[in-house]
This record gives structure tokens, C-alpha cells and sequence, in this order.
């Protein structure tokens, strides 16, 4: 086991100098130019970031990938433009309720379509989560139609400078709410009870029980801590990259492959596959042809994973004979 | 153990006797279907069920690669469509070149690929294994839009290539040419049917047996002897030449293609179709494609069977995708092994219910005498 | 427990439906179609769901609206007209299947559709094996180049934005070194490609050609790429939301090379998501866009006018482009019909032997070697300022 660690360990400060590597490869060679891609990168990385929390806040509680991750973002930020746009609502109660609304139907959805399949497999799990993801998208169409929305900047669109690049005010609402809500969510999932009895949950059910968090609750309590994430991070990353009823596919996609990168189930690790993505990203596009950038990105993602089969800060999972 | 040997070969001729039953019932759909009117059910049934068909290619396969073998792959789409782009490119960049000749390179070349990806990616587990095969769906829908020389880009086959075709040729063989729905319809099912034996003997084989120690523990399997990454490889290959057959097949009965037939959303599709229609299941597969297929066509089709019903709400859409989100996630929840084998648990009820109905008038007609 | 909760979801679900249809019945009005004649059946291929619903949707709004225009009138010489409209999710496949169905379940005399280049160009070989007329209203050149009999369209062309784009960059602008930056999608590809190709007949050089995927966020790398190259303007081909982030990156920047956008983002949704950022935007667009530029008193006009005050009574909002384009296809089918009733044959040749009809797009006119119905002088260029269009000469 020990020489298997040291391994892990070996690999995981390769990856790391690696990508410090590419990162000061890059800043060296394009000097502002790609202090610019860094900058932009940590900005949609962070977007990468937040999604990809949610990702594993519900799988590190019940193994399930929730493909309607997305939708919860979608849906925070298209009541947040009905609320607050177009209801004339103050920002910040209308960030409440619409983060309120998205967490009911979260909580909702659990109890109607996820927890009658507790005693299913995974993929059943997965794949009605796929239902969801689409139920919801329709729905919002239903309801906003297919046109794109705008919520304003919550302070002004007037770029900062500094070092040659730049970077809009809006930016460091979603650095620093990325920041907070990993805090938040490490610490309810690390340091109080029902929040580690939560993580015991998906790993032995008879175990959390006799902590006292049953799996049904521990479920329920993901996919409503999940909602709210999804919805408060479609809310702040909004003035960037607009609203419309099918932003979820993306950032579903996105936070995904995020989470993955990271390690699913890992907190630090979904902040750092969000980042590590997103400034790959930036980087790809800046220096290959911009109609392969997103090709470079995923074959680099594969060889990553190819080295960390259980993504850049996953534990490698025990494997249950 | 020796009772369970006995049920297999016993499951074996029922199997068989199913997939004749299937075979017949699925070959007589035009007999039916052609003559009603459009104006009843408002839907192309042989049409839908072509292209049915050249879904099912792919989704049994992906069935076995991930029903049988528990390996999920998000990016089947890539090699169906290099199915199709291969058949595609061969026979509209030069005409001489036989069709039937197309769909088997295209196969070919889909279990090539599948081989050269598998190896190392196949060492991945769950959800980074899924991770990776979504990743190549993007690389390859990336490169059927951008190598414009060879795939037309963005335009598709034939209008964005040099070579001046009106369509992809229509498949022929032998001189005989698919070139009516209801000629390809028979042609695509043919396949399905033997693609559908083929499954029987793999799964009642010894690689079928291995396949599913795989799925249960791959440890315990390995333990056992098992060569679980050559086994794995096996598969996905396999699974990789189904979808590029089903691609190929796909390319020459539409007659254009383009970027937009190949991407995440099929993969999804895909792997919808095998667990709604049951993972692991014979006839899973078959059943996923039939059902996600025509549901939305259906669906959309409903408003039109009433009667009277203003036009604006005939043309009303807003709903279809609601519905079928909302029929997905209560598929899941009724038949939470698929739909599959729902029916056959319905089946073996009625069977039972049958049995028993006939004992019992037997035992009246005994009492009688 | 959860059977009842499924059961509530559904109960919900139906609800909802029943309440959308309520409102979505509305009122009809007099009908004075006879009813003893037979019903015109037309069938629209549309992009309802998926990527291109955006233009689908508009251009549903636009055809329902023509439907109840004409049957609460007297239908096309007392015939009643409907349309069947067919969601095509956006993908090849589906709009080939989709066509087939129109023509040999329901029936139909012509076929409308569909949105976008790609699933267009699946049904024209079902148009031209099955001898059945269709209008298009997609703007891919491909489509009608080379000509095929039975496929027309409503839209600009792609060629006859760009043509606009390129006198714009000489005579006005008079500028030599252009770069492009364009959505990866069947649209954004289309125009640079052409773009691409023509430019060096106008003398301009492309020195940087970039493209951005249709989801993504932030263009600032690519964007940084061109700031180094000697571009004197910069012209970006796609639709929402895409062009209104390069606006805004562009702003953030401090690029301030001319800003040239396509006719996809002709529409108010692009001055609302960029702001002030749109400011100084031009971009090549019909006239139906800022009817004022249309000559007063025209006929045009007056059915630009009148458009307007329909479907804004209807759908509580302005019409864009697509749903001109859809409009227009249903007014030159049903334009033909009263000639040449539904025999297909006569049709095609009736529509091709428009001269002269009024659409919202502009004035058409097809022949048997045009099959585009408008000309580049339909389209004008408009530039915004302060979030408003005007016509920029």
C-alpha cells in the first residue's frame, strides 16, 4: 500500500508542476497576451468550478452523476431575470427567492422522482436525472421562450487593468463566491456531524444510520444543498455568460468534465479541475487554430487521466471484491 | 451448478424461439402499417422504424459493452459517425466504389478506431471511463466539421465536397438497390436480426460468461482467471464496429449528412435506449430504440388524433419535450430494469396465468369424466 | 407514497398543459372560407427544439398568425389553408423523416422548411425525387447553388450579406486587412468560408480567420491573437449570444477596430445582451428590420407596417427576421395556389414564375436559374448607436 502512495503522491506533483509548467511556459513566451488567457481561464474555470461542486456534492453522497446539475444554474439564473429584471425586485431578494424556489424544486424532484429508486442501480439513478435535465429545459422554454436574457453586473461593467491584461468587475463576484462556497461546503461536509454523516451515507448505509443520518435524508440533503449551489452560481456567473433556457447543457458538460478532472466526490478537487479546465481552455485557444482548441482540450484531459486514473486530487477508490 | 447449465441451454432455445417470434412480428410491421391511412395516426411508421434499425445497430452493441461487460462509453455517436463519414466519402469521392463495400470499410475502420482508443482508455474505471469516451465524441465531431477537404465540414457530405453528387448513393448490393423505405427497411431489419443472434451466441458463450463475471466484480473476475482487459477491449471493439455499421447504414439511407446527426445528444441517446429498454437484457437494446424513437414522434403526433382541435394547438410543441423528460424519469421508476424486461415479467405472468387457467379446466374436464 | 407522487407530478403536468392550451387558443374571428371546398394542406418543416429553435419558434409565431390572417378571410380563393408543422429537433435526420411523413402520410401540396442549412439540405433530395415544391428558409449558399427545380427560399443569402459586408469594407470603410472571427457552427463556418473566398476580389486581405464555439463565454484569446495582427476591422459571424460576449471582451480589451456583425444577430436581443458595447456595431439586415427605411406609402411598407401591428397584438413582442422569413414562404405558396390550385407540377412552376410579390422580407422574384427570390439590394447596412438601429449609408 505504502509504495502505491508514494506513487499517488509521485504522479500528483508531477501533474502539478506540469501545469505549472504549461502556466509559466505561457506567461514567459506571451508575456500580457497570456497573463490575459490566465486571467480569462481562472474567470470561466471558477464558472467550471462552481457546477462542478454540485456535481460532487451529490455524488460523494449517493454515487449518483446528476445530468440536471446544469438545469439548476439555468433555472437560478432565468428566475433571477423574472424577479429582479423584469419584476423590478431588489437584487439581493431576488437572489434569495429564486435561490429558494430552485432549492424547492431541487428538494422536490429528489422526493418525487429520485428517492423512489433508492434501492436501484446507479444508471437507472443517472439516467433519470437525464429526464430531469430535459423536463426542466423544456419547461423553461415553456415559460422564457428561446431568446437569451440579461442580468446586469452586479458593479458595473468597467474592466480593471493591470500587468496589460484585463478583467471585468464581474468576475471577482464569481472568484469570490466560488471561494466561499467551497468553504461552506467543506466545512458542513468535514467538520459537522450530519455533514461527514452524509459522506459515511453513500459508503455504508448501515453506518450513517447509526450516526443517525438515515440515506433517504442524506439523499434529500444533497440534492437540496446541490440546488441551491447550482442556482446561486447560475445567478452570479449570469452577467457573463447570459441566461437562456439551454445554458444548462453546457455547464452541465463542463462542470462535469470539471469534477471528473478533479476527482469526483473530492471539494478541492472540483475547484482545481474547474480552474485546471478552464485555463486549458484559454490556453488551447490562444494557441492552436481556435476550430481545434476544444479537441486539444479534451485529448490533454484524456492523457491527464490516462496518469491519474482517478483524476488530478481523487483518492483512488477501494475496490470492493 | 449442474441445474444451472441446464437453464441456460433451456434459456438458449427460448431465446431462439423469441428472436423468431420478434423477427416475424417486427418483418410484417409494413404489412400493417403501409395500408392505414396518414391522415389516422399521422405518423411514418416504416420511416421511424428505419431509422429504428440503424439506431438498434449501435445500441446493441453498446448494450453488450455496457449491459454485459458494465463499461459505460458517452461517446458511441463518434463511431457511428465515422461509419457513416467513412461509406460516405468512399463512394461520393469516388463513384466506382461499391456501396456495400462502403458500410463494411466503415465498420471496419469504426472497430479499428475503437481499437486504437480502447487500449489505453479502457484502463479507466465508471465515471472516468465516461469521462474519456465523451471527450473522443468531441474530438471526433470536432474533426468531421473541421477536415472540410475530406468531410464537407460543417456542410456535410455531399454539398460541401469538391465532387459534384446529388446524394450518397443509395446502398446496393449485388445489383439490387435499398433505395425505397421499405426496401432499406427490410434490409436494416435483416441485419438487426442477425445482429440479435449474434448477440444470443456471445452472451451464451464463454466470453459471455466472462463478460459478466466482469461486470459483477472485475477483482473476483481477474482472480479467476479472467483476461478482463483483453475481454474489455474485445467489446468495446465489437461495440465500436456495430455503431460504425449502424453509421454506415445510417449515411447511404439519408442520403446527406452533416456534423449535426453525430453529436453528445446521440451518444446520450444511446445510452438511454439501453437502460430504458434494460441494461443487460437480450432484448434490451432493441426494445430502448423502438420506444425512445417513436416516443417523441408520437408525442408530437397526439395533438392530431383529436378531432376538431384548433389549429394553433395542433401546432402547439412547447410540450413534447416536457412530456418526454416526464415519461423518461416514470419509465425509470415502473421499470427500473427497463422496459424489457417489464414486458418479460408480463409475460411470464400471463404465461403462468395461462398454465394455471389450463390446469384447471384440464382438472374440470378430469372432474367431469 | 410515490405512486402518489408520480401521479401528483403528472395531475401537475396536465394542468399545466391545459392551462397554456387555454391560453393559447385565443379568439378567432368571422370565417368566411368556404367549407365545400377542399383544404389546402402545407406542410412546415420547422426547428422547434434544439439549437436552431430560436429560429423555428419565430418563424411557427409568423405561419400560425398567416394561417389565422388568411383563413379568417377567404383562404386562398375560398379554400381553407393549413399548415402542418413538424418539429425537426434541429437535426438532419429528423427533418428528412419529417418531410417524407408530410408528403406521403399527410399529404401535402408544398413543403415550408426548414431553419437551418444543414437539416435543409437533407430534405432537398426528398423534394426533388418526390416533384413537391419547397420554400426554405435557411440561408446557406449551398442550398440553391446549384439550382434545384423544386427548392427555393425566402432568406438573404449568405452570399448577399457578405456582398454587403464587402462594399461596406471597401467603399465606406476603405480598409485592406480584415480578420474574422466566427461561430464553429454550420452558419458561422458558411459566411466565413465565403467571406474568405471573395475577399480578395474587393482587394481586402483576411490576416487573421478564428473561430469560437457557439457555447462558449469568453473569446478574449482569440480576440488577443487578432488585437497583435494588422486587422483594420473586424468582422464576426454568428448569432446570439456568441457576438454579444466578443462586443463586450472586445470593450474589455480596448479593441477599437470597427465592429462588422451578420445578419444573425439583426435583432434587438443582441443591443439588450451587449449593451453599451453594441454601440458603433454595424451589420448587414433587411429592411423589414427598421421599416422606416422602407419608402413610405409602398406596398412594402404597408405590409411591414401591418406585420408589425399583428404579431406584436399576438405575441407581445417585435418580430425579428425569421419570423419574416417564415411569413413570406407561407404568402408565395398560397400566392401560387390561387394560379395553379396543388397540382405540384404547376406550383413549381408558378413559383418560379413569381415576379414581383411584396413579401416582409422584400420584393420577390424568382426565375428558373434564381431560385433566391431576393436581391442584395434588400439588405441594407444599419449600424447601431445609443441601442437604436439606423440605416447606415
Amino acid at each position: 500500500m505504502g509504495r502505491a502512495d508514494d506513487r499517488q503522491r509521485i504522479l500528483l506533483i508531477s501533474s502539478a508542476i506540469f501545469i505549472v509548467l504549461v502556466i509559466t511556459l505561457t506567461l514567459s513566451l506571451k508575456r500580457s497576451t497570456g497573463f490575459q488567457w490566465i486571467l480569462s481561464g481562472l474567470t470561466v474555470g471558477s464558472i467550471y468550478a462552481l457546477i462542478a461542486m454540485g456535481f460532487s456534492v451529490i455524488y460523494s453522497s449517493t454515487r449518483v452523476i446528476n445530468f440536471a446539475q446544469g438545469e439548476f444554474s439555468m433555472l437560478g439564473g432565468m428566475l433571477m431575470y423574472s424577479i429582479s429584471v423584469k419584476g423590478g425586485v431588489p437584487p439581493w431578494i431576488g437572489f434569495i427567492l429564486s435561490v429558494l424556489i430552485v432549492t424547492l424544486v431541487g428538494a422536490g424532484l429528489e422526493r418525487v422522482a429520485i428517492h423512489p429508486l433508492k434501492e436501484q442501480s446507479v444508471i437507472a439513478v443517472i439516467i433519470v436525472t437525464i429526464g430531469l435535465a430535459i423536463f426542466l429545459r423544456a419547461l423553461a422554454k415553456w415559460i422564457w421562450g428561446t431568446d437569451p436574457v440579461k442580468i446586469a453586473s452586479f458593479s458595473g461593467d468597467k474592466p480593471l487593468r493591470f500587468l496589460g491584461a484585463s478583467i471585468v468587475p464581474q468576475s471577482f463576484w464569481v472568484f469570490g463566491f466560488t471561494v466561499i462556497a467551497v468553504v461552506l461546503v467543506f466545512i458542513f461536509f468535514n467538520r459537522t456531524l450530519v455533514g461527514k454523516g452524509i459522506r459515511a451515507a453513500a459508503m455504508n448505509k448501515d453506518a450513517a444510520s447509526l450516526v443517525g443520518v438515515s440515506s433517504s435524508t442524506s439523499s434529500l440533503l444533497a440534492w437540496t444543498i446541490a440546488a441551491a449551489l447550482g442556482a446561486s452560481a447560475g445567478i452570479v456567473i449570469a452577467p457573463i455568460n447570459f441566461a437562456a433556457y439551454n445554458v444548462g447543457i453546457m455547464l452541465g458538460l463542463k462542470g462535469f468534465t470539471a469534477a471528473v478532472l478533479g476527482g469526483l466526490g473530492s471539494f478541492p478537487g472540483a475547484v482545481a479541475g474547474g480552474l485546471v479546465l478552464g485555463v486549458l481552455e484559454m490556453i488551447t485557444a490562444g494557441v492552436v487554430p481556435s476550430g481545434y482548441k476544444d479537441a486539444v482540450a479534451f485529448v490533454i484531459l484524456i492523457l491527464v487521466l490516462l496518469i491519474r486514473p482517478q483524476g488530478l486530487l481523487g483518492k483512488s477508490e477501494d475496490v470492493k471484491v | 451448478m449442474e441445474r444451472k447449465v441446464e437453464k441456460l441451454a433451456l434459456g438458449e432455445k427460448r431465446d431462439y424461439r423469441n428472436l423468431l417470434i420478434v423477427a416475424v412480428f417486427i418483418l410484417l410491421v409494413p404489412l400493417w402499417a403501409r395500408p392505414i391511412p396518414g391522415d389516422v395516426l399521422h405518423l411514418d411508421i416504416v420511416n421511424i422504424m428505419v431509422l429504428a434499425g440503424v439506431y438498434a445497430c449501435a445500441v446493441i452493441g453498446l448494450n453488450l459493452l455496457v449491459g454485459y461487460a458494465g463499461q459505460i462509453s458517452l461517446g458511441h455517436a463518434a463511431f457511428f459517425g465515422v461509419g457513416a463519414y467513412t461509406t460516405a466519402i468512399l463512394t461520393c469521392h469516388f463513384s466506382w466504389f461499391p456501396t456495400w463495400l462502403g458500410v463494411l470499410a466503415g465498420a471496419a475502420l469504426a472497430g479499428v478506431i475503437g481499437w486504437l482508443v480502447g487500449v489505453p482508455v479502457l484502463r479507466l474505471k465508471g465515471n472516468y471511463l465516461a469521462m474519456a469516451t465523451l471527450g473522443l465524441g468531441e474530438i471526433a465531431f470536432i474533426l468531421f466539421s473541421q477536415l472540410k477537404g475530406l468531410t464537407g465540414g460543417t456542410v456535410g457530405i455531399p454539398e460541401g465536397i469538391k465532387v459534384k453528387v446529388g446524394e450518397i448513393p443509395a446502398l446496393s448490393v449485388f445489383g439490387f438497390k435499398f433505395d425505397t423505405d421499405i426496401k432499406f427497411f427490410f434490409l436494416v431489419w435483416a441485419i438487426v436480426m442477425m445482429l440479435m443472434l449474434l448477440n444470443i451466441n456471445v452472451i451464451r458463450s464463454r466470453v459471455g460468461r466472462g463478460l459478466r463475471a466482469l461486470h459483477s466484480s472485475e477483482v473476483a473476475a481477474e482472480a479467476m482467471g479472467v483476461n478482463t482487459a483483453r475481454y474489455k477491449t474485445q467489446v468495446f471493439v465489437l461495440s465500436a464496429v456495430l455503431a460504425g455499421l449502424g453509421g454506415a447504414l445510417f449515411a447511404h439511407f439519408e442520403g446527406y449528412i452533416s456534423p449535426e446527426s453525430f453529436t453528445f445528444s446521440l451518444s446520450i441517446l444511446f445510452i438511454t435506449m439501453v437502460v430504458v429498454g434494460g441494461m443487460g437484457n437480450l432484448w434490451g437494446g432493441i426494445v430502448g430504440v423502438i420506444v425512445l424513437t417513436f416516443l417523441p414522434q408520437v408525442i408530437q403526433a397526439m395533438p392530431q388524433w383529436i378531432p376538431g382541435l384548433p389549429s394553433n394547438l395542433k401546432n402547439f410543441s412547447n410540450y413534447t419535450l416536457v412530456l418526454y423528460g416526464i415519461l423518461l424519469v416514470v419509465f425509470m421508476m415502473f421499470m427500473p430494469s427497463g422496459i424489457a424486461a417489464g414486458l418479460s415479467h408480463g409475460v411470464d405472468f400471463g404465461e403462468k396465468q395461462f398454465k394455471h387457467m389450463r390446469d384447471r379446466v384440464r382438472a374440470k374436464k378430469y372432474e367431469g369424466h | 407514497m410515490f405512486k402518489k407522487s408520480t401521479i401528483g407530478l403528472l395531475i401537475a403536468c396536465v394542468c399545466l398543459l391545459v392551462a397554456v392550451s387555454i391560453g393559447a387558443v385565443g379568439c378567432g374571428s368571422g370565417n368566411k372560407v368556404d367549407a365545400s371546398k377542399s383544404v389546402y394542406k402545407i406542410g412546415a418543416v420547422l426547428s422547434l427544439t434544439g439549437p436552431a429553435a430560436p429560429l423555428g419558434t419565430s418563424e411557427q409565431k409568423a405561419l400560425t398568425m398567416f394561417q389565422d390572417e388568411l383563413n379568417s378571410g377567404a383562404g386562398v380563393d375560398g379554400h381553407k389553408v393549413e399548415f402542418v408543422i413538424v418539429d425537426d429537433q434541429s437535426v438532419p435526420e429528423q427533418a428528412k423523416a419529417a418531410i417524407t411523413k408530410l408528403i406521403n402520410q399527410e399529404g401535402v401540396s408544398a413543403v415550408i422548411g426548414t431553419s437551418s442549412t444543414g437539416a435543409t439540405l437533407a430534405m432537398v433530395p426528398v423534394a426533388q425525387q418526390n416533384k413537391i415544391p419547397m420554400i426554405c428558409c435557411a440561408a446557406g449558399t449551398a442550398i440553391t447553388d446549384p439550382v434545384k427545380s423544386y427548392v427555393f427560399r425566402t432568406p438573404p443569402t449568405d452570399r448577399m450579406a457578405i456582398t454587403k459586408v464587402l462594399e461596406y469594407l471597401k467603399n465606406k470603410l476603405k480598409v485592406s486587412k480584415i480578420a474574422i472571427l466566427h461561430d464553429s457552427n454550420a452558419f458561422g463556418t458558411g459566411g466565413a468560408d465565403e467571406l474568405a473566398a471573395r475577399a480578395p476580389k474587393y482587394g481586402i486581405q483576411i490576416v487573421a480567420n478564428e473561430s469560437y464555439g457557439s457555447t462558449d463565454t469568453d473569446m478574449t484569446p482569440q480576440l488577443t491573437k487578432i488585437k497583435v495582427t494588422p486587422a483594420q476591422a473586424l468582422v464576426v459571424w454568428g448569432t446570439n449570444p456568441g457576438p454579444a460576449s466578443i462586443a463586450k471582451n472586445m470593450q474589455q480589451l480596448s479593441i477599437t477596430i470597427p465592429y462588422i456583425g451578420s445578419h444573425g444577430i439583426a435583432n434587438q436581443k443582441f443591443i439588450e445582451l451587449a449593451g453599451p458595447a453594441a454601440n458603433g456595431v454595424v451589420l448587414p439586415a433587411g429592411r423589414m428590420l427598421i421599416p422606416a427605411s422602407i419608402p413610405a406609402n409602398s406596398e412594402w411598407r404597408k405590409l411591414v407596417d401591418t406585420f408589425y401591428t399583428n404579431f406584436k397584438a399576438k405575441y407581445q413582442s417585435n418580430p425579428d427576421t425569421f419570423a419574416g422569413h417564415g411569413y413570406d414562404a407561407g404568402l408565395l405558396i398560397t400566392d401560387a395556389m390561387k394560379t395553379a390550385g396543388t397540382d405540384k407540377t404547376k406550383l413549381q412552376e408558378a413559383i418560379q414564375s413569381t415576379n414581383g410579390v411584396v413579401g416582409i422580407d422584400g420584393v420577390f422574384t424568382y426565375s428558373p436559374s434564381n431560385h433566391d427570390g431576393l436581391t442584395t439590394s434588400d439588405l441594407i447596412m444599419i449600424k447601431i448607436q445609443n441601442g437604436t438601429w439606423t440605416e447606415e449609408k
